[in-house]
């Protein structure tokens, strides 16, 4: 399926072309998760997610050069209230909301354009690991909703790792991709990991390590799944016209898409039968048309990874690999240091540590400002960040 | 005894308002979904309207039981005492249309699990639960060449 068979009805253009670099990222901060892992491990509980949000903004806030009092929006990520938050922030917003990594970044950009707040600061804290979240299991998510791997609990299949066990399962099946060419994903990032202070995991592993690490949920192993871990992290975006008087060179968001695959989504049919490449496509045609430029011109490609199955699935469907070519795309090409495509290159979910996607928005910062060190990737210009999680694909192209 | 049963309790099912009718329909062992009156469809989990046209006229009708294995997984580690592992979970792509996630019971396929032809059983669950579960149809039997 190409871009000009759209599949949907309601295809849409892409979001208006005055968005595109009317918004900037001018601070990004985290809290410590090198250090909040190891006291975590030892049964410590450095923070709460507020605290862990709190530490990330304000870090943040000096990275931009702002002070407290330049916030009028507050976007407040998934684990935390939002009026709590504001609390524990000492902020009075005239604009808020509450979103996920990447929806935060495209409500900032919208509410910035439109005049609802000029300088909007986006945080995320999780204490997901020493609070024991499970993301799996009879208790996930509440355990009452209509997600699929609630629904599907009383067979056992309770969690998100078995979901993208399964879309994996298929997707090899009809690519002919061998099960352990998946470890060329953890191999790589782990790579990465190794040059970035910020992972948790950075002692590099060989292919032979993937294969000989169990199953958790079979076909993925141990090497696939994300690094569950405390923490917190924080953007702030505002207007291209004040981004530009600020210290750090802005990054601006270039261009964004979205695109929901929801029917069928509880009975899994979405996920097994194109693997959501139709969301992916959708999403990639407005992101590119908003952009002004496709993959071709990508320096680096950020995938939201809770699973390294993730990896695959956007090469193909963002169009940076023809479809049954990840393979040869993973050994010929490279997606690790030195690679054609530099992906997740601060490790990501699968060796940095498991933000939620938050961690990978400063990581395409970080590399456009040039701040990157021993990983940095020469020249970069232009970077795709791109989720989808559970069939809601969401991209955005950041740029200098 | 009633820690016995505890101890390997089934994960509970989500009971919205309309999936009442159906795990009723899978106790009694001929398990039923709603079929659209308007347009012909079937829905699977059971909703309030048909997600295809909108009609709000649905039956409930007993499904064939047949199958297709579009995916699967091994479970190699214990989350719940009702499932040691390691254990399997199929995706079945039902005869009459919707994806269903469940379990394949006894013989795995000696070939490739996609693709696979299997037929619907009804397990009881040491708690008493009883769910609808897949067997492979004679054709893909592991024995069979
Ligand atoms: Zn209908």
């Amino acid at each position: 399926m190409s871009s000009s068979a759209n599949p949907f009805v309601n295809a849409g253009r892409p979001a208006s072309s005055r968005l595109s670099r009317a918004a900037a990222i001018v601070g990004v901060g985290h809290s410590d998760w090198v250090g909040d892992w190891k006291r975590t491990r030892a049964g410590e509980k450095p923070s709460d997610g507020y605290g862990y949000g709190a530490i990330a903004f304000r870090e943040a806030l000096a990275d931009s050069g702002l002070k407290r009092d330049d916030i009028d929006g507050l976007i407040a990520g998934p684990a935390t209230a939002y009026e709590r938050l504001s609390e524990v922030l000492g902020i009075d917003p005239r604009w808020g909301d509450q979103a996920d990594a990447v929806l935060s970044v495209i409500k900032a950009i919208t509410a910035v354009e439109s005049g609802l707040a000029e300088t909007i600061a986006l945080v995320y804290g999780n204490d997901q690991r020493s609070a024991k979240i499970q993301y799996g299991g009879p208790q996930a998510m509440g355990g009452d909703a209509f997600l699929s791997y609630v629904y599907h609990a009383p067979w056992g299949l309770t969690s998100q790792g078995a979901l993208y066990a399964l879309t994996f399962q298929a997707w090899k099946h009809a690519r002919g991709f061998e099960g352990d060419d998946l470890g060329y994903v953890a191999v790589a990032q782990r790579a990465w990991s190794s040059m970035n202070p910020n992972a948790i995991q950075r002692k590099r592993i060989t292919l032979d390590d993937y294969r000989n690490a169990p199953y958790i949920c079979e076909p993925l192993r141990l090497f696939d799944y994300c690094q569950i871990n405390d923490g917190g992290v924080a953007l702030i975006v505002t207007t291209a016209e004040r981004a530009a008087r600020l210290g750090k060179p802005p990054v601006y968001i270039q261009g964004f898409g979205r695109r929901d695959l929801n029917q069928g989504a509880t009975s899994l049919e979405p996920r097994l039968t194109d693997y959501y490449r139709p969301a992916q496509e959708d999403c990639a045609r407005q992101a590119y048309e908003m952009a002004g430029f496709g993959p071709a011109d990508m320096d680096m490609l950020q995938v939201y990874d809770s699973f390294s199955v993730h990896v695959p699935l956007a090469l193909e469907g963002y169009g940076y690999c023809k479809i049954g070519e990840v393979r040869r795309f993973f050994r010929e090409q490279g997606i690790g240091p030195g690679g054609k495509l530099p992906i997740n290159t601060s490790g990501g979910h699968l060796s940095e540590t498991y933000m939620q996607g938050w961690a990978h928005q400063i990581e395409c910062v970080r590399q456009l400002r040039g701040e990157c060190g021993e990983r940095q990737v020469p020249n970069c210009r232009h970077a795709h960040y791109t989720s989808d999680v559970c069939g809601n694909a969401v991209s955005i192209v950041y740029s200098r | 005894m009633t820690d016995v049963v505890e101890a390997v309790r089934t994960p509970p099912a989500v009971m919205g308002l309309y999936d009442g009718p159906m795990w009723a329909s899978i106790r009694e062992g001929t398990m039923r979904l709603q079929r659209c009156l308007n347009c012909g469809e079937m829905q699977y989990p059971p909703g309030p309207v048909c997600p295809h046209c909108l009609s709000s006229n649905l039956e409930w009708q007993p499904i064939s039981g047949r199958g297709t294995i579009v995916s699967w997984v091994v479970y190699h580690r214990t989350y719940l005492a009702a499932y040691p592992e390691p254990y399997n979970v199929v995706a079945v792509k039902l005869a009459e249309g919707p994806f269903m996630a469940s379990n394949l019971e006894g013989e795995t396929p000696a070939q490739s699990w996609i693709g696979a032809p299997v037929r619907m059983v009804y397990s009881t669950m040491l708690d008493g639960t009883v769910l609808p579960r897949f067997t492979l149809a004679a054709t893909s039997a592991g024995k069979t060449p």
